[in-house]
């Protein structure tokens, strides 16, 4: 039971639950009893089968959803007061970007909405596309990118704001295993320049355990965290990392930890 | 350039068949037309249905007042479609604010829509029986009521879906961002529901030309394209009749060209 006192933490769930009712009455028991610590810059990846409750407890976190029981307190504020003050950038699984905008005008967005003056705006914008090294793009409609491109410009999108935590529900699962990987060296390279906190949902084993500090292992019926697993490998990480026998191993307990699927 | 998708080469074909084929179509029509082997097909004589030359001459040497009539209709037309459409869009926006009673809200306008235009424009003009002391002016602002009910239903409803159906998480997104409900509906309920527009007046701008030649049936001030087709058909002036007739399709085939280059123009940057 990890102690759920500690103040460091910048994201704690404290016997987090989450149940629905189905459409024919029935109580679904989405998810139940999950406690953990997140700290500051940490790369934490939620991973599970599909009805693990796994996207649920992402957007608990995004305050998209509240929790039937349990706390969760980010920075030591409640949800809804971290989404208020717009701590979070969400990268959801498709790249939600708007087809009536352009790539820099959709960058722009959450900037219009806070009231960023246009100079401003272009200017951040800009800074943002170049992150993702999708700066010739900036005229292009969206449907003009291919799918590896235009989730890169919803990361960017979900960093414009500067925000501190940076939440990613299955990102790059619709995208091919090259794209994929060329983005995972990507996004480990803007999270080390930018120092966010990430929580990344994802279904792949082996994605989780290459990317992250800690593997949150969620189990289905009901969605509970079955294991939380320390990824020790050292970083900067690069492709070859999966070739060797501590990665491997690392796979292997991760696939493990799993019950009942 | 990487990354970018281009329309392929048998689109542009298909888009030029879709075209070559119905105007083959309309010529072959023609020439069975002006070379009478329509009339034996049809079993009719040529005059109730004269020769097209027949047609052609009488538009040509009539211009003049057929141009009057055809304006009194198009403003009709117009007027009617831009009112009704205008009070569908806002029925639209009353019913995504208030979904509680939206959805029956929407049923209503349907309903509404149902009625056929024959039963609506004596109705309509007995309303409208006092507003002015001008035949004619009473007359135009009853044809364009029965435009303006028959355009909203089509409005409101599409409408309705183009505020309500988003595409997945865009509405996660703008609760991400702490948008306030006005700036979601600016930034991504209205832009979203740009083509349902569209979509709406591919059906209501044909209807407001039937709905404008229709409601002139019933008006007491005798103009328009479609009274001018009753009235000729009465005294048996056939080739006038038809050249009417022509006059009222080419209207239709005008503005909705009209509808598709705007179409074309608004929708382009999202195919």
């Amino acid at each position: 039971m990890p102690d759920t006192r500690n103040n460091d933490a910048e994201i704690l769930l404290d016997d987090v639950g989450m149940v629905y009712t189905a459409s024919d009455g029935r109580n679904v028991q989405a998810l139940t009893s999950v406690s953990m610590n997140i700290q500051k810059g940490e790369f934490i990846s939620l991973l599970g089968p599909s009805g693990c409750g796994k996207t649920t407890l992402l957007r608990i976190i995004a305050d998209l959803i509240k929790p039937t029981s349990g706390r969760v307190l980010i920075g030591g504020e409640t949800p809804g007061q971290a989404r208020l003050k717009r701590k979070y950038g969400m990268v959801f699984q498709s790249a939600v970007l708007y087809d009536w905008r352009t790539v820099i005008k959709n960058i722009e967005l959450p900037l219009e909405i806070i009231g960023v003056t246009k100079e401003e705006r272009c200017k951040r914008a800009a800074k943002m596309l170049d992150l993702v090294g999708l700066s010739e793009f900036e005229r292009h409609y969206p449907r003009q990118l291919s799918g590896g491109m235009q989730q890169r410009v919803g990361i960017a999108r979900a960093l414009t704001l500067q925000p501190e935590i940076l939440l990613m529900d299955e990102p790059f699962s619709a995208l091919d295993e090259f794209t994929r990987e060329k983005l995972h060296i990507d996004l480990l390279k803007i999270w080390r320049k930018t120092n966010k906190t990430i929580i990344f949902v994802t279904h792949n084993i082996s994605e989780s355990v290459f990317l992250s500090d800690r593997v949150c292992v969620l189990s289905p019926h009901p969605g509970r965290l079955s294991a939380v697993i320390d990824i020790d490998l050292p970083r900067p990480r690069t492709m070859e990392l999966k070739d060797t026998a501590e990665f491997t191993a690392l796979v292997s307990k991760v696939r493990n930890s799993f019950e009942g699927v | 350039m990487r990354g970018l998708k281009k329309g392929s080469l048998s689109q542009q074909r298909d888009k030029i068949e879709s075209i070559v084929y119905p105007v083959l179509f309309g010529v072959l029509i023609m020439i069975l037309w002006q070379t009478g082997v329509l009339h034996k097909m049809l079993n009719t004589d040529d005059y109730i249905l004269p020769y097209p030359d027949k047609i052609v001459g009488i538009i040509s040497d009539n211009s003049d007042m057929i141009m009057v009539n055809v304006w009194a209709s198009v403003e009709v037309a117009l007027c009617g479609l831009f009112l009704g459409s205008l009070i569908g869009y806002i029925i639209a926006i009353a019913a995504t604010s208030f979904p509680t009673y939206g959805t029956g809200g929407l049923t209503i306008v349907s309903a509404f829509n149902a009625v056929p235009i024959v039963a609506l424009a004596p109705v309509i003009i007995n309303w409208t029986k006092d507003v002015s002391s001008v035949a004619e002016e009473r007359s135009m602002v009853a044809k364009i009521l029965v435009v303006t009910v028959t355009s909203m239903a089509s409005m409101s409803v599409n409408a309705y879906r183009g505020l309500t159906e988003l595409p997945p998480f865009s509405d996660d997104l703008m609760k991400t961002y702490a948008a306030g409900r006005l700036t979601e509906f600016v930034k991504l309920r209205l832009p979203n529901s740009v083509p349902y527009i569209f979509t709406a007046l591919r059906v209501s701008v044909p209807g407001s030309v039937i709905g404008a030649l229709v409601s002139e049936y019933f008006a007491e001030y005798i103009v328009g394209v479609g009274r001018q087709i009753r009235e000729n058909i009465l005294i048996a002036q056939y080739a006038t009749a038809w050249a009417y007739i022509i006059v009222a399709c080419m209207i239709g085939i005008m503005l909705y060209a009209m509808l598709m280059i705007a179409e074309a123009v608004f929708l382009r940057k999202r195919r």
